[in-house]
């Protein structure tokens, strides 16, 4: 073991060292652009509606919005709070269903064919038109919103964990076959970080989603929420309320995007989609 | 049980059912491989190589005949853990480092503590890529990949590598690159115990340079047609590459392969 290679022995490559001016540099590439697009786009909206005189009611120009955030920040953060507390909890319930269901999917055809029917029955089946059925079921309280949030990430995970869970590279599954692996050690060490793109892809197609089931089961049966501050400023004409309550679910919509982003990319450093450029 | 040959071939048939007209990869194949040699299997493409490579290496079953390992069959010997498996593709897992690629064998039999072993550090150093513990499997060329996978196979002490086409892939300078670094490796790593390598090729110049003996397949399917002793003295460089004897052999196959099945 001690001879000496007959070649010569490779160098490492020098890795860059990691750099905040990279950081810096990837905000003012990514973050700076789509903000001053979004002010200018404000700039107009507030102008249009000032110099058009058109009605507080039907469009509110940006500034009364942001005043009405202002006068009670902590009423609007907090509805938010539990509006995506509730999207969350649904999506984990959901994608832990799927998940299981995928496992055992992947793993027996047969359970697939009896399965993926009624996965594709949930799937088509409008989530509004199950939401009054969950309000009789569950009543007002968390559960309902949960449920309808859960039902409608479902689908997404189970699709993609399917595909994930079976699309291992045939000759990584041959070796570690060969090595007489237990079926459980050939979920942990190879179906499952192959799974994982798949699995970042249906929690980007989920997270949103979720956020719609939740604020559509508030409206049905709404004790707090955005979706019922929704409901009760659209009954009450109260258009900049509305638009607020909007704009909070559009800031949570965008964090939860973006947080899932980074994390998918530090998880996924192995992947084509991710590599570094040399 | 020590048997005088190391992989005992007998009668060995392979028919794959295949809608209707079952493919027939191998017919009555008879081979004897002795302990600590090196042969190479060599044929036209779809002879049935890998089918053989295969059920020797206990992937695949063989429809008639026996394969014996060291008086076991594949099973038992892979059981045992005295069987490396190199395939053309490295088939590492991209989210392990390469260290952690070489120590995935150990992880997954974890309670067989006593067998011999190698330490992955210990492996890595003998391919010559200790520099590259930490790295992962996309930052390496596709030649230090499959140095990753002969490590990997090597962490058992196997008795017996099975390699299935293991450069096919590289571009012709790694290639040649790495027949010798396999010699290297081969001449180390068996200082202890006999260490016999059966070898998928479809390069005449990759069968002479790494053989004792290369068995040369008729087409599909595959037969014996000949088996050729190579006589050239080891340890093997370049040069050989020149040498009379190296052409000699090189014309020799290429007559035996180019012939017209019967």
């Amino acid at each position: 073991m001690t001879e000496a290679p007959l070649h010569e022995p490779w160098e490492p490559l020098a890795l860059a060292p990691p750099r905040w001016n990279g950081a810096l540099r990837a905000i003012a590439g990514y973050v700076l652009p789509p903000a001053v697009a979004l002010t200018i786009g404000l700039i107009f909206w507030e102008v249009w509606t000032r110099a058009r005189d058109i009605s507080i009611l039907l469009v509110p120009p940006p500034s009364r919005v942001i005043d009405r955030f202002l006068d009670r920040p902590g009423f609007f953060l907090g509805e938010g709070m539990t509006t995506l507390y509730e999207a969350l909890l649904g999506l984990a319930l959901g994608a832990a269903v799927a998940i299981a269901a995928a496992v055992l999917m992947a793993h027996s055809r047969l359970a697939e064919r009896a399965l993926f029917p009624l996965a594709i029955l949930v799937k088509v089946t409008p989530v509004v038109a199950v939401a009054p059925l969950l309000v009789i079921w569950f009543g007002f309280g968390l559960w309902p919103k949960v449920c309808v949030a859960a039902l409608i990430s479902f689908f997404p995970f189970l699709v993609n964990a399917v595909t994930g869970f079976r699309s291992v590279s045939p000759g990584a599954m041959e070796f570690v076959r060969s090595l007489q692996a237990s079926p459980l050690q050939v979920f942990l060490k190879l179906r499952a970080p192959s799974a994982l793109p798949y699995l970042f892809a249906a929690l980007k197609v989920s997270l949103p989603l979720s956020l719609i089931g939740a604020v559509v089961a508030e409206w049905f049966s709404g004790d707090k929420g955005l979706g019922l501050v929704i409901f009760t400023a659209n009954y009450q004409l109260d258009t900049p309320t509305l638009f607020a309550a909007i704009a909070v679910l559009a800031v949570i919509g965008v964090t939860l995007n973006t947080a899932a982003s980074l994390v998918e990319r530090r998880v996924l450093f192995w992947h084509e989609a991710f590599r570094e450029q040399d | 049980m020590v048997t005088s040959e190391h992989i005992l071939v007998e009668g060995l048939s392979k028919v794959f059912p295949h809608r209707g007209r079952p493919l027939e990869a191998l017919r009555r194949l008879d081979l004897r491989v002795g302990w600590g040699e090196f042969v190479s299997v060599i044929g036209p493409s779809g002879c049935g190589k890998s089918t053989l490579l295969r059920i020797v290496g206990g992937l695949l079953e063989p429809t008639v005949g026996q394969v014996h390992i060291d008086g076991r069959s594949p099973r038992e010997a892979q059981k045992d853990k005295d069987i490396g498996l190199v395939f053309q593709d490295p088939s590492l897992l991209p989210w392990r480092t390469v260290l952690g690629n070489v120590r995935l064998p150990l992880e997954v039999n974890r309670i067989d503590s006593h067998r011999p072993r190698f330490q992955p550090q210990e492996l890595l150093e003998l391919v010559g890529l200790s520099a590259f513990a930490d790295y992962h499997p996309h930052q390496l060329s596709g030649g230090m990949q499959q140095r990753v996978a002969i490590a990997r196979a090597l962490v058992f002490q196997p008795s017996l590598l099975l390699m299935d086409e293991p450069f096919g892939a590289l571009d012709e300078i790694t290639r040649s690159a790495m027949r010798y670094e396999l010699l290297r490796v081969w001449q180390t790593a068996r200082s202890g115990r006999p260490k016999t390598v059966l070898f998928v090729t479809h390069s005449i110049t990759e069968a002479i340079t790494l053989s004792d003996r290369v068995v040369v397949l008729t087409p599909r399917p595959g037969q014996v047609r000949a088996v050729i002793d190579i006589e050239l003295p080891r340890p093997r460089d370049e040069s050989l590459e020149r040498s009379s004897q190296f052409l000699d052999y090189t014309q020799q196959l290429r007559n035996l392969l180019k012939e017209e099945p019967q």
